[in-house]
């Protein structure tokens, strides 16, 4: 049973940890929090379900089509809704009204157009199950928990190996001084946002195909907030333990103790670390330079 | 004579930031009623310092004692009711607010009032807050911006502006006054007539300055004793003749004749 | 006629919570998407004294008000914090205004999801009105005496605030509180106008509408809000659009705004400053 809930709920909490590196991605370079990230990943899940089902095309087509629809969808709406308030160096709570704009906008067409209609992904994983130590995991949660740790792994080799991921670390130091170094601030923003669009369409598609996908299923994102706080807001690591930590223990207490007061707990469990470290398991302590 | 007491005392004083170390061992006194000055070349850490004092960063190690009274890690408001005031090198008005209202928030804050008073608008509270209006019209005067006194601060030329900090500043009352490059910016004839006006400053409110400043010629004129900063810590000190004639302090920052920032 | 009075008292009552969220974001500077759940509070609060307990009306609406300012330092007080930045407290009141909606689904008294019917209708146009007018005049006392002038300070400058001698944590706690105070006291009203809530009456979507009135009324400003408020309730009715297309409106204005005109339609000012010319003096500039 232990073990059972524990595989269970690593399997959740990788899918809170894509959803989580993607916010803090964008968290560490530009300091703010991306409040549109779970329309985002709504909108990468029903461009998924879009290849799916109205082409037909398999699990790896259907990733790479929603990596690439959601992040062209980010870097969009950073051009549209961030970019002239970032100029302006306008202060974060425009920026924050401004996500939260884009996220009802975005979310209430989808209802609008669309519909409230609750949609499921055709079965990619069909119905195996694994035997793992005596207890079953589906391939789907398998899956995911996978994915989740090869995808985070390659963005941080990617972060620490390329050019641009190098960039992006300077970016996250000092935005003015790379941009006096001749880094073209424009562009590394738009690939922040790309990287954080494609997290986001996977954690979308995984969403999706584990439960339904449905207009406000980018709420879901609150416990992606919730992760990156626990983890340390800024930080990629971060979001991987974060997102892991609440998954296990959110589907410990939704097992041992009451499954309705999971979200009554996640919510405690913020609290309890706002009170106790704020800074998460191994965010940065940022004193603001005067 | 009555011996001048020391009005802060700070020993020891180092801040580390991450690996960098912008404060280093740093000590000095600020003697009641002086105008003291604190050089150095760019980066050397004398806002820093500045911040350490008051409040906005904690030390890393050592001791500030402000009448006797260790301030050091204590928070920027708490320290502000001891008594010390301060401008900004990048100067932070209340942008959208009048300059009246600059000034009198300070004041506000200083008041004993009931809540629930305040919230039902009772008589006794609206006389202290006419009573409030026009001691900020009168400090406003005392700096020659009380007809400046319902415009918005971010509508002010630049040098009006930090006139209307030091004015703030001056609201909490405070009995040592940190200006953190008051003369930024400006040409000789105004950096002139600020160095009466923190003079003026100095008697008519009975307060301690402590100011950060590039301009030599303010420094060297109304400044006494100068304290040298370089790489975090403490270079020289003394007065202008004798900081002036120290060739460390030659060597690491007059020497570089940079005249006007 | 009827019709155009329950809107009236409809527009009242949630002016009154706009005008308390105006108090926090619009004065205080600082972001929150989450005080439906302070209203949600004021509501349940209010109906389950009225309903089990015969409470007196107006007793039970202070007790709403009271319970909501309460609540709201279990969010304020972790998360107002002098180091800690602003978007702590959003996430934080995104995540109580979902555990709380759990919470009202799945207790006894509240009865659950199904909604608590048959609340007695007390609410009438006079008491909205005195409330909204006692609310106004309140507000202003706050904005001119030291909390409020605290609370400005923050919203300008954290930094320069606290070197004039506002304490930081407490100043934007008090806002909160006050803030909670108004949304709850709106919810109390609701529940006696509406005489049925529902857990999903008090979602982001509520929380959303009361940002939209705050921001497009213009931040800095008492009256901006409350006109914007009647317009977003008053507008739709009487161009009976969909709820879901109201929303579309409301996130793309939020959008807007902040890109183009920041200051909404009446930041910084009140419409009172159109009808009166300072004498020699200049013109405020708007930012």
């Amino acid at each position: 049973m232990f073990l059972q809930t524990l595989i269970t709920g690593l399997s959740i909490g990788g899918i809170y940890a894509l959803m989580a590196v993607g916010y803090s991605l964008v968290f560490s370079v530009l300091n703010f929090s991306n409040f549109a990230h779970g329309a985002v990943i709504m909108l990468g899940a029903y461009v998924g379900l879009a290849l799916a089902t109205k082409f037909s095309l398999g699990l790896g087509l259907v990733i790479a089509g929603s990596v690439a629809g959601a992040g062209i969808i980010a870097v969009l709406n950073e051009r549209l809704a961030y970019s002239s308030l970032r100029r302006r160096k306008a202060p974060s709570l425009y920026l924050m009204i401004s996500a939260m704009g884009c996220a009802v906008f975005l979310e209430n067409m989808v209802y609008a157009t669309i519909g409230s209609r609750f949609y499921a992904f055709p079965e990619f994983f069909g119905r195996q199950i694994i035997n793992l130590w005596g207890s079953s995991v589906s391939l789907l949660d398998m899956g995911a928990f996978l994915f989740a740790l090869a995808a985070i792994l390659g963005l941080h080799l990617f972060i620490s190996r390329t050019r641009t991921g190098i960039a992006i670390r300077a970016g996250v130091s000092d935005m003015t001084m790379c941009s006096l170094m001749g880094v073209d601030l424009d562009r590394l923003i738009a690939v922040v946002f790309l990287l954080a669009g494609a997290f986001a369409g996977v954690a979308g598609v995984f969403l999706g195909i584990k439960y339904l996908v449905y207009p406000t299923m980018g709420w879901v994102t609150n416990k992606a907030y919730i992760a990156a706080v626990i983890g340390g807001l800024g930080s990629l690591p971060g979001a991987l333990a974060g997102g892991l930590i609440l998954g296990v223990v959110e589907t410990f207490v939704s097992t041992y103790v009451s499954s309705v007061l999971r979200d009554v707990f996640s919510f405690t469990l913020l609290i309890a670390f706002l009170v106790l470290r704020p800074n998460g398991l191994l965010g940065r302590d940022g004193e603001e330079k005067v | 004579m009555s011996e001048a007491q020391t009005l802060l005392s700070v020993s020891g004083l180092t801040k580390d930031f991450g690996g960098i170390r912008a404060v280093d061992s740093f000590s000095f006194d600020v003697r009641e009623g002086s105008i003291t000055g604190i050089i150095g070349p760019n980066g050397a850490g004398k806002t820093t310092v500045f911040n350490l004092v008051t409040g906005l960063y904690k030390p890393t190690s050592g001791t500030i004692r402000f009448l006797g009274e260790e301030i050091g890690g204590r928070r920027p408001d708490t320290i502000v009711r001891h008594g010390i005031a301060r401008t900004f090198q990048n100067i932070r008005l209340f942008n959208r607010r009048t300059c009246l209202e600059n000034v009198l928030t300070p004041l506000l804050q200083r008041e004993r009032c009931g809540f629930l008073g305040a919230m039902l608008g009772l008589p006794s509270v609206r006389r202290m807050e006419r009573a409030l209006h026009d001691k900020a019209h009168s400090l406003l005067a005392a700096l020659g911006l009380d007809a400046y006194a319902s415009f918005e601060a971010s509508t002010l030329p630049y040098g009006l502006q930090r006139k209307l900090e030091i004015a703030r500043a001056l609201a909490t009352e405070p009995s040592l006054l940190l200006l953190d490059e008051p003369a930024a910016g400006m040409n000789p004839e105004e950096t002139h007539s600020l160095a009466n006006l923190i003079a003026e400053v100095r008697e008519k409110f009975n307060v301690t300055i402590l100011l950060i400043e590039h301009h030599m010629d303010l420094v060297m004129n109304i400044c006494s004793p100068i304290v040298v900063m370089n790489f975090g810590a403490l270079l020289a000190t003394g007065t202008p003749e004798a900081v002036r004639e120290n060739p460390e302090v030659v060597k690491a920052y007059l020497g570089e004749r940079k005249e006007k920032r | 006629m009827d019709y155009i009075l329950s809107i009236v008292i409809l527009a009242g009552i949630n002016m009154i919570a706009v005008l308390g969220l105006s108090i926090f974001t619009g004065f205080t500077g600082l972001f929150s998407l989450g005080h439906a759940a302070f209203v949600a509070v004021g509501a349940y609060t209010s109906a389950i004294l009225t309903y089990y307990y015969y409470v007196d009306y107006y007793l039970a609406l202070a007790a709403g008000a009271a319970a909501a300012g309460i609540v709201s330092l279990i969010i304020g007080v972790p998360t107002l914090r002098a180091k800690l930045r602003s978007d702590y407290f959003a996430i934080a009141v995104l995540g109580f205004g979902e555990a709380l909606r759990v919470l009202l689904e799945n207790l006894e008294i509240t009865n659950g999801a199904r909604g608590l019917p048959g609340i007695d209708n007390f609410t009438t146009l006079p008491i909205v009105f005195v409330c909204l007018a006692g609310g106004i005049f309140v507000a202003r006392n706050f904005l001119r005496s030291r909390w409020g002038a605290a609370c400005i300070a923050i919203r300008e400058d954290p930094i320069a605030a606290e070197t004039a001698g506002v304490r930081l944590f407490r100043t934007r706690l008090l806002s909160l509180v006050v803030s909670a105070v108004y949304c709850g006291l709106s919810g109390g009203l609701l529940a006696h106008f509406l005489s049925f809530i529902q857990p999903q009456m008090f979602t982001l979507v509520q929380s959303t509408q009361l940002l939209a009135a705050v921001i497009a009324g213009g931040m800095g400003s008492i009256s901006g809000p409350l006109i914007a408020s009647f317009v977003f309730i008053a507008l739709p009715e009487a161009l009976r659009v969909a709820q879901m297309w109201r929303l579309v409106a409301y996130g793309l204005l939020l959008v807007l705004i902040m890109v183009y005109r920041p200051q909404g339609l009446m930041g910084y000012s009140e419409i009172t400053s159109f009808f009166r010319r300072k004498s020699g003096a200049e013109w405020r500039r708007p930012s």
